[in-house]
């Protein structure tokens, strides 16, 4: 009795549970390449970490996260932070530098902890504003070309850092030069593959996969007709160790402590851009399906989740737009649907290590390369030149990315943010309409001077000026001392909209010229809500 | 339909450009070739030094030096033609990485000064007489940075990162940091030629993989190998004006002639970078040691330890490029000291001596 009820029950739901578990399947499909890429091409480690990152990241974050829509897992920027912070500590793939990474994803873990608890910290956040996100994306996206470009060649790594702009040129010089001409062509194909599928509109989700098949079945070619000894083409190679869990322990240990010291800004930088994106993605999907996650529980998730993840051999997770877009195209918004989705991941990888192993690295190259070039949007640029201060500081959070490194660029990025913020709220609206001193904006001790140079020259230039801070929705004590010595030392009216009339009195009395036609619109608004501050004079 | 063939145009684009780049690197992976291909026109140092040691193609190598010195007849695997030409190629960038010699520099040498910032460094400013200092008698001097014995002890431990380090990486950080430049790629021909040719001199003066051998690095002076007075700046500059002066310049700027690089500069942007274990205050061992076993030319051996390491005191505190790794700031400085300080130093010694300014020198103010 009671089980036929239940499997009633299940068939009744069938439906969504099925359309839950096809959204997962093609979730799984989607981000299992990428995963692989990003441990293998841009974090130094196996492609395992990378799986599990998408498997374990993904699950905690959609048990630990309300958003329907959010899709966590490995990041490229995360992953490339990653590689460039280990390179100069230890050989990639080894397993000190393995210990090294776990390592420092467990700091940036603790480190975004503590972004959780200290609540103004976590507020920070919000203040990094939208030009410097894309200015930073932006810049990544660069990085990320440069980046792949010698494993695109089938050469190995620059181990050690410099300016990042000149090791990109001098990768492009020496693929040309000595670069692996098989290997080129795998990449041009998995590239040129992907790009072709990308323009159809319904196969889009699909392009990488496409792409990585096209690469993989022309390395496979190679292989076949000139041998693996003359192709020299890097395969991702042995995956047999994939298991369920893969239990892994982060070196803490005495010898790698001037180590773990030395990586310790590139972990404040991991934590930070994993942060970034996720309460910047957060924040855009949010307006993209109306509803609203509060922040402080993604970084929550995200916390909590890059505290665990270094104890399963797991790369930290963040949020990733493109699978969140994803996930909102598809639109069945559920946190089963992106939880089945760490499941099906899991089966994929345990049935198919043995294709995924062939994987040629060229072609995972093309994909990071084609991923950077689609963080470049001119959609997304566009907005950002219209004005001039938003414009300069999208440039400098785009240029630092390139010219410094990433620790350098988020520092930098952080700064502006709050530069950026502090100079808007410091430069308020002020406007000479007739004789009426309009301030739209803050009047405090920031924003004091600038008001204060206009106010001057305008009582230099007019007799009787009406000061109409009607619309400051702040006035701290200094702006109060400030109107109080104005109106005692020199008997400048205030506009009040409490008492309309006086107001046009002025107004009428003033000369036509003087006037205009801009003075009439600047009349006060009647009906605000916020009056205690003003009923001081 | 406007946004098909936008479409079509895109692919269009990006197939024509992946072309065209594989077209640009077919054609430069055919000349990076056909210089493999090609005879080596050897620099005149190199063309004597080879000859003496009997680089020739063929089944067996026979070192006629050790054979001369010692009477054995030691016999190893011979070289191939390609292989006589990867080490003539080396001895070449090796003599002379600029490429001054050389009738077009950037084909000679494999693109060398695409590596290096400045025009003064070449690896055999440091790696004197191509890598293989000898005195009169044909013995190879202790702590003369031989590259043949560089490449036998090579397989060690480094000992100031506490790395195995190999020998191309450790060509890496020569680039990055004695001459202040960029690293070649490790697959790059630049880094296999000199490999090779450091190899053949391993080989050449019977140097065994295993064997300690005095040759390799410098002979390090360290502050306990002095009478303890204390590394001085006053005393070391009084030397300097002394004993080095006449060859690298009042200010240590090097001396050019011809085009050519008769002294190469000791500070300034032609010099190593603050990251190099040739700066005083990373490693305070190396360059003092460099100085007592290689300095001044023909009177090797002569200085006392105390004065090398006032003298390497006084050159680590002149101007010069920051290290890739110290940050933007620290660069900036550098490189503000360095426009700065030449003029003040020289108006300085212009009022102290009261005579005419003296020349500006070569190097500095390119």
């Amino acid at each position: 009795m009671k089980s036929s009820a239940l499997a009633a029950k299940f068939w009744l739901h069938w439906p969504t549970l099925n359309g839950n578990l096809l959204v997962g399947l093609t979730l799984a499909l989607v981000t299992l390449p990428q995963a692989v890429a990003f441990s293998v091409t841009l974090a130094g480690v196996p492609p395992h970490f990378g799986i599990y990152a998408a498997i374990w990241g993904v699950l905690f974050c959609s048990l630990l996260n309300p958003s329907r829509v959010f899709h966590g897992g490995p990041n490229t920027a995360m992953s490339a932070t990653i590689g460039v912070t280990l390179l100069p500590v230890a050989p990639p793939f080894g397993a000190e530098y393995m210990g090294y990474a776990l390592t420092l994803a467990l700091m940036a873990g603790m480190i975004q902890l503590l972004f959780f608890i200290v609540r103004p910290l976590g507020r920070m956040l919000d203040l990094i504003s939208e030009p410097v996100i894309n200015g930073m994306i932006c810049g990544i996206g660069f990085f990320l070309i440069f980046r792949s470009l010698t494993t695109f060649g089938g050469l190995p790594l620059n181990t050690e850092v410099e300016w990042p702009l000149w090791i990109a040129w001098q990768s492009f010089l020496a693929v040309l030069e000595i670069g692996n001409l098989h290997a080129i062509e795998v990449g041009l194909i998995t590239l040129i593959a992907c790009v072709v599928v990308q323009q159809f509109d319904r196969l889009r989700n699909w392009a990488i996969l496409f792409g990585i098949a096209a690469g993989t079945l022309y390395s496979q070619y190679l292989n076949a007709r000139l041998g693996p000894q003359d192709t020299l083409i890097e395969q991702i190679g042995n995956l047999s160790s994939i298991g369920f869990v893969f239990p892994s322990l982060p070196s803490f240990n005495q010898e790698a402590m001037p180590d773990i010291i030395a990586i310790l800004p590139g972990a404040l930088t991991l934590a930070l851009l994993g942060l970034f994106q996720t309460v910047a993605a957060l924040r855009r999907m949010n307006r993209k399906i109306g509803g609203f996650t509060d922040s402080r529980k993604a970084i929550f998730s995200d916390a909590v989740s890059n505290c665990l993840l270094p104890f399963l051999s797991s790369l930290p997770t963040c949020a990733s737009f493109n699978r969140m877009w994803l996930v909102h195209k598809l639109g069945n918004h559920s946190r089963i649907a992106i939880a089945s989705s760490a499941l099906w991941l899991l089966l994929l990888v345990l049935f198919l290590a043995d294709l995924i192993a062939v994987i040629p690295m060229p072609a995972m190259a093309g994909i990071i390369m084609l991923l950077g070039a689609n963080m470049i949007n001119w959609e997304d640029i566009k907005p950002h030149l219209q004005s001039r201060p938003e414009a300069m500081v999208f440039a400098a959070s785009f240029l630092s990315v390139l010219f410094l490194d990433l620790f350098g660029a988020v520092l930098v990025g952080s700064v502006l943010a709050i530069a950026y913020s502090k100079w808007e709220q410091a430069h308020p609206n002020i406007s000479l309409q007739g004789n009426v001193l309009k301030i739209r904006g803050n009047l405090y001790y920031g924003s004091l001077p600038v008001i204060e140079s206009t106010y001057h020259s305008a009582i230099a230039r007019v007799d009787d000026v009406i000061v109409d801070f009607s619309e400051c929705y702040y006035i701290d004590p200094e702006g109060i001392r400030w109107l109080a010595a104005v109106q005692a030392g020199t008997r400048v009216p205030f506009a009040d909209p409490r008492r309309g009339p006086t107001r046009r009195d002025h107004e009428r009395a003033a000369p036509p010229e003087r006037r205009g036609g801009a003075g009439r619109r600047t009349r006060p608004r009647r009906g605000r809500p916020d009056r205690r501050r003003r009923s001081d004079f | 339909m406007s946004t098909l063939t936008a479409k079509l145009a895109k692919i269009v684009l990006l197939v024509l450009a992946s072309g065209g780049l594989y077209l640009l690197a077919t054609h430069q992976h055919g000349q990076r070739e056909s210089i493999r291909q090609a005879a080596v026109a050897l620099t005149p140092d190199c063309a004597e030094k080879l000859g003496r040691y009997g680089l020739a193609s063929g089944e067996h190598y026979q070192s006629p030096y050790v054979l001369q010195r010692t009477g054995a007849r030691i016999t190893a695997r011979g070289y191939s033609d390609e292989d006589v030409r990867v080490i003539q190629r080396g001895c070449n960038i090796v003599d002379d990485t600029q490429g001054h010699l050389a009738g077009d520099a950037d084909r000679e040498r494999w693109n060398t000064t695409r590596f290096i910032r400045g025009t003064h460094l070449s690896c055999d400013h440091c790696h004197q007489s191509i890598g293989d200092k000898q005195d009169a008698g044909g013995n190879p001097m202790k702590g003369s940075l031989n590259l043949g014995a560089s490449w036998a002890m090579a397989d060690m431990y480094d000992r100031f990162t506490g790395l195995l380090l190999p020998f191309e990486l450790r060509q890496m950080q020569c680039y990055i940091n004695s001459s202040n430049g960029y690293k070649p790629n490790i697959a790059d021909d630049v880094i296999r030629d000199v490999t090779a040719y450091s190899r053949f001199l391993s080989v050449a003066l019977d140097y065994r993989i295993g064997n300690h051998h005095d040759e390799q690095g410098v002979d390090e002076i360290p502050a306990s190998a002095t009478p303890k007075q204390g590394d001085d700046h006053v005393r070391g500059e009084a030397l300097y004006k002394q004993k080095c002066a006449h060859c690298h310049g009042p200010q240590a700027f090097g001396l050019e002639a011809d085009g050519r690089v008769v002294a190469p500069a000791l500070a300034g942007p032609n010099s190593w970078n603050m990251q190099s274990r040739n700066y005083f205050y990373y490693v305070s061992t190396i360059l003092p040691g460099f100085i007592c076993r290689n300095m001044p030319p023909g009177q090797e051996n002569t200085l006392p330890n105390e004065e090398c390491r006032d003298i390497a005191y006084y050159i680590s505190n002149l101007p010069r490029p920051a290290g890739d790794r110290q940050g933007p700031l620290v660069a900036l400085r550098q490189q503000m000291l360095m426009k700065v300080l030449p003029p003040l130093l020289r108006l300085t010694e212009t009022v102290r001596n009261g005579e005419a300014p003296v020349e500006r020198e070569s190097g500095h103010d390119r």
